[in-house]
């Protein structure tokens, strides 16, 4: 049973913050959704080696070159840039 | 204690392609932040990659010139981390079907470093830290990489040096990279344990990470090696880090810091397909594969008599090598025109950059030339000299450099008659020969070279002076 | 009679009946009325779509002919991607995101002088059956505004079933066209995977997704579909229609044809529902088609197996919502990574943050093979039974969902009973396989009930085939009181 400790974990790697009168719920929650996702293990069969879903295989582009985009463009929706690059100040309070 | 170190190498280098491996802008090194970039490669939502064809056919090359076994199928897999200098926080690249697996470098001391495995991916955008703010420029983002990830067979930082130096000029031979270790087209990551000699069993190993230069890896070795004793030493235990060296102490020290373990949650990409290798198109990938450094210093020791520490000089880059078999081409001894490239030519290629470019005012056409006209006996070795020195100068053939005089060489009468000079203008020297002192005749014979101009043949001279003492 | 809303708009403009600006502004006015109630729209783009009804009207007066779509007022779910127009997701972490790029259906359909009156509502990141989960708040059903329009697709359902949209565009992860077409008692086709290029659309699960035509009738359907289903060398996926234009066997007879009906699609459905679906397959026999009834074990693992990988899929393509390149970001933060945190933390919301956490769980180290792996295991064996059961039969009938459209604010509170309501939808993208959901009839509470007809790999023209001819049989479609009445 998944508990408050792992969720903290996977969050983590998520990048999610929890916050402490959240986790419960979400505790709670996760824990369902997990035990949902457990039935798959009631089946007897190891199931059958799936790929992937497409089963097309080599599909590839040319080495060629097409121009890029305007920086303007690449920047437009950033929040922050500067000096063309997109910025990320340090410390903002 | 004696201990012994163990050392394996991530080695990631940037492929030579026009294209991003995803998409279509350019790989050229440079550019003001952020215009080798488009929807694909800053990761928008929506965009979906492409994979370049090239990209898998570089793969394979290197795979093949490293003697890996290439995969019949291989597959895309994303490695998840979030990080602002990767777009997507994946980064694709191969985990369990890599493209090629299995091979080996052999070094000279006949030990052969094992390959584990190279595989596809995508380099990740550059961070700039300035002024308490972070700049991202993804110029770099979506660039191909392939990464060689040898087996920990390295055991010293002599073994780790000759391993660098032999994949290098591997991957120019080929045509995958340039390998400029100082623009970052090559980067070595190097895990490092160390054990008691003559032990089988591992230690816990560290990995430095990201080194750009030679000398900073083996310096980095051999500081964490002695890190790594000193702590065993001590009774300490070493911990398993990642590593930065910092060439300015010549110290390593831990990156980590951060709150987050690392699991990559590897999963198959599924916005690419697979990808399928026929036998048919590895073959001919391997027929197109022009003759490795190795076997091209095994022929040029074996086959061209060259002592070996010339032929290495020789491959050492393509181009050099390229031109040194059009300069000898046709020519009597190989030497000649090894001697030559050595010597004076590499007098003029100032750096390693230069040599790889190899961009010389003399023509290897040119060269053979030249050395044709010594082997015919038409000039001889000084002038030889002089006349290259003037073509490195002025890019000139020899045709139009040298008078019909000096390619008309020294006839026999006119041999004759210089000796004839000779021993007239120095009786003494001459009766001194014929009475036994042999190295008086070194006089007679700088008479005669110096009056010819350079033009005759010493040892004809010679012959020739001795002939004409001893007769009378 | 169903009568093909494209043709008839069509045919008026070419026969001059009415300008695409007249067209054009009353869609526009009927949208700007009825979506106070609908809230199928999250954004309106009068000037675009005006723009492209005056290049129709030039064309038109200078006597050339226009193709089918050509002027049709339509609709696009928020997540697929229109430069300069802004594509939220109905996310706060897209809130003000405007593309620099085409997705490749609109670009399509662009340079077929579609008129787009605007994007349309959806649940967040497409995750979701009732469109609630969006930022903007959910659609509404237009046969009864209590009720939801359903999902993910909500608001292009809303607004074609509320008729203030020709037809729309919207995505299909786990039943996000089929559910709310269903709801909204009109036709939604989710194509095979591959037939229509991904290029653009925002992905939710990358190996499920597929864009489709959510229209008022089947020919709508066909014609929307045949024009969108073309090969593009930007999506690696991509195969493009298989044989002829759909539209071309759309009436062809269907007798002989074999319906399977598979016991498992009908456990547990709402009897109202169970019933009308077994009326529909009265309908085939007489239409001299032949029912076949089979058994699809496979089935009782579609669910978990389409909520492992789906998550599995999104946690990863929802990473890089890191506000440094686009979207919110948070602005009291102490470094780079508490930024990423903070930002994605109120930038998505609950069903979203869920759905990456399980999708990152069953991803993490430890549990990899037992959830990922197993799940694609047990993938592999759903296609393969679906594979079987095509060689007995052509087409399979099934309920779009097992109940009719929820309450609002009424999708149960409990996660699982929420994710059972997909139980019908979500085989048919674990096998990437077409299906379309067709109106046929209505529940006890008044409100529309959808079967879908499911084919096998690039047999959209057998499904569409077979859904017109129950169309045109049952004549199900009943038109809802909003929008635009020709």
């Amino acid at each position: 049973m998944v508990d408050k400790e792992e969720i903290m974990k996977i969050a983590i790697l998520s990048k999610l913050f929890v916050a402490e009168d959240e986790i419960e719920q979400l505790t709670e929650d996760m824990a369902k959704i997990i035990s949902f996702a457990d039935t798959i293990n009631n089946a007897s069969e190891e199931g059958t080696e799936f790929d992937n879903i497409n089963n097309l295989s080599n599909v590839l582009r040319e080495d060629e070159v097409v121009p890029s985009y305007e920086r303007e463009k690449i920047l437009a929706n950033a929040k922050d840039s500067d000096e063309g690059c997109f910025l990320v100040k340090n410390i903002m309070r | 204690m004696k201990y012994e170190l163990v050392a394996g190498f991530e080695t990631h280098v940037e492929l030579a392609t026009n294209t991003k491996i995803f998409c279509s802008c350019t790989t050229q090194f440079g550019g003001e932040p952020n215009t080798h970039c488009c929807p694909i490669c800053i990761g928008l939502p929506g965009t979906l990659p492409k994979l370049n064809k090239r990209v898998v056919e570089f793969a394979i090359r290197a795979g093949l010139a490293t003697n890996c076994e290439i995969a019949e199928i291989s597959k895309m897999d994303r490695k998840n981390y979030c990080y602002p200098d990767l777009p997507k926080a994946y980064q694709i690249s191969q985990y369990d079907k890599p493209l090629c697996e299995h091979g080996y470098i052999e070094l000279s001391n006949g030990r052969k470093i094992r390959i584990l495995r190279i595989h596809i991916e995508e380099d990740a955008g550059k961070l700039v830290h300035s002024r308490g703010s972070t700049m991202v420029d993804y110029n770099r983002g979506g660039v191909p990489l392939i990464e060689i990830v040898s087996e920990p067979d390295i055991r010293s930082a002599e073994e780790a040096r000759e391993y660098v130096e032999k994949l290098q000029p591997i991957m120019r031979y080929i045509g995958v990279s340039d390998c400029k270790m100082q623009e970052g087209s090559m980067r070595c990551d190097v895990n490092i344990s160390v054990r008691p000699a003559g032990s089988e069993k591992l230690g816990t190993r560290t990995e430095i990470k990201n080194m750009n230069s030679i000398t900073f890896i083996t310096k980095a070795m051999e500081y964490e090696f002695g890190r790594q004793v000193d702590l065993i030493e001590s009774g300490e235990q070493v911990v398993q880090e990642t590593l930065r060296y910092d060439d300015a102490t010549n110290t390593t020290s831990s990156m980590r810091g951060k709150e987050d373990a690392n699991d990559y949650r590897y999963f198959r990409d599924p916005d690419l397909v697979t990808i399928s290798v026929p036998r048919s198109k590895v073959e001919e990938i391997a027929a197109s594969l022009p003759e490795l450094p190795a076997q091209k210093l095994a022929r040029y020791t074996e086959e061209l008599g060259l002592p070996e520490k010339d032929a290495q000089l020789l491959i050492k880059y393509r181009k050099v090598a390229e031109y040194f078999e059009r300069a000898m081409e046709g020519t009597k001894n190989p030497k000649t025109a090894a001697n030559f490239i050595i010597g004076q030519i590499f007098r003029t290629v100032e750096n390693e950059a230069e040599k790889e470019a190899f961009d010389i005012r003399v023509s290897a056409e040119s060269l053979n030339e030249l050395i044709r006209l010594i082997d015919s006996g038409k000039i001889r070795m000084n002038i030889a000299k002089s006349t290259l020195d003037k073509m490195l100068e002025t890019g000139q053939k020899p045709s139009e450099l040298l008078s019909d005089s000096d390619m008309a060489g020294l006839s026999a009468e006119a041999l004759k008659e210089l000796c004839q000079q000779a021993v007239a203008a120095n009786p003494k020297a001459a009766a001194d020969y014929r009475s036994g002192k042999e190295k008086a005749i070194k006089a007679l014979v700088g008479f005669v070279m110096k009056n010819s101009r350079g033009q005759a043949d010493a040892a004809l001279a010679e012959q020739t002076l001795s002939a004409m003492i001893m007769e009378n | 009679m169903s009568e093909s809303v494209i043709s008839k708009l069509h045919t008026m403009l070419s026969s001059k009946q009415l300008s695409c600006q007249e067209l054009t502004e009353t869609y526009l006015s009927a949208a700007g009325r009825d979506n106070a109630a609908l809230n199928a729209y999250v954004t309106l783009t009068p000037e675009a779509a005006l723009a492209s009804a005056a290049a129709v009207d030039k064309k038109i007066a200078a006597g050339e002919s226009i193709g089918l779509l050509e002027g049709i007022p339509m609709t696009l779910k928020d997540n697929i991607s229109t430069e300069n127009i802004r594509t939220t997701c109905c996310s706060k972490i897209l809130e003000d995101y405007v593309p620099i790029y085409d997705a490749t259906v609109w670009k399509i359909l662009k340079a077929q002088n579609a008129v787009l009156l605007g994007k349309t509502n959806m649940d967040e990141f497409a995750m979701g059956s009732s469109c609630e989960t969006s930022y903007f708040g959910g659609a509404k059903n237009p046969h009864n505004i209590n009720h939801v329009a359903g999902g993910s697709s909500g608001g292009v359902a809303s607004a074609v079933g509320g008729r203030i949209a020709a037809y729309g565009l919207g995505s299909d992860t786990g039943g996000s066209i089929r559910q709310p077409a269903a709801f909204c008692g009109i036709v939604g086709l989710k194509p095979t995977y591959g037939a229509v290029s991904r290029y653009g659309l925002i992905a939710y699960a990358s190996s499920f997704d597929q864009i489709g035509p959510i229209t008022a009738t089947v020919e709508d359907a066909a014609i929307v579909y045949d024009a969108i289903s073309a090969y593009d060398a930007m999506d690696s996926t991509s195969q493009g229609r298989k044989g002829a234009p759909v539209c071309d066997s759309l009436k062809k007879d269907i007798r002989g044809m074999k319906i399977g009906i598979a016991d498992e699609y009908l456990d547990g459905v709402r009897e109202d529902v169970r019933k009308a679906v077994e009326q529909a397959a009265e309908v085939y026999r007489s239409l001299g088609a032949e029912i076949v009834r089979f058994r699809l074990p496979a089935l009782q693992y579609a669910l978990p197996v389409y909520y492992i990988l789906a998550c599995a899929e999104a946690s990863s393509n929802l990473g890089r919502y890191d506000g440094i390149r686009y979207g919110y970001k948070a602005d009291n933060y102490t470094d780079v990574n508490d930024m990423i945190k903070k930002t994605r933390s109120s930038g998505f919301g609950d069903e979203v943050k869920k759905r990456i956490l399980l999708g990152t769980y069953v991803l993490s180290s430890g549990y990899y093979d037992a959830y990922y792996k197993k799940a694609q295991n047990l993938r592999g064996t759903i296609v393969k039974a679906f594979r079987k059961a095509f060689e007995s039969c052509d087409v399979i009938l099934a309920p779009t969902v097992p109940m009719t459209a929820f309450e609002n604010g009424k999708a149960a509170s409990d996660p699982i009973e929420t994710y059972l309501t997909d139980i019908c939808t979500v085989p048919v993208n674990i096998c990437g396989l077409p299906a379309v959901s067709v109106p046929c009839g209505f529940g006890n509470d008044g409100l529309p009930i959808g079967m879908q007809l499911i084919g096998g790999s690039f047999c959209e023209s057998t499904i569409l085939n077979a859904a017109w001819q129950y169309e045109q049989a049952a004549d199900q479609y009943r038109p809802a009181g909003f929008g635009v009445t020709l």
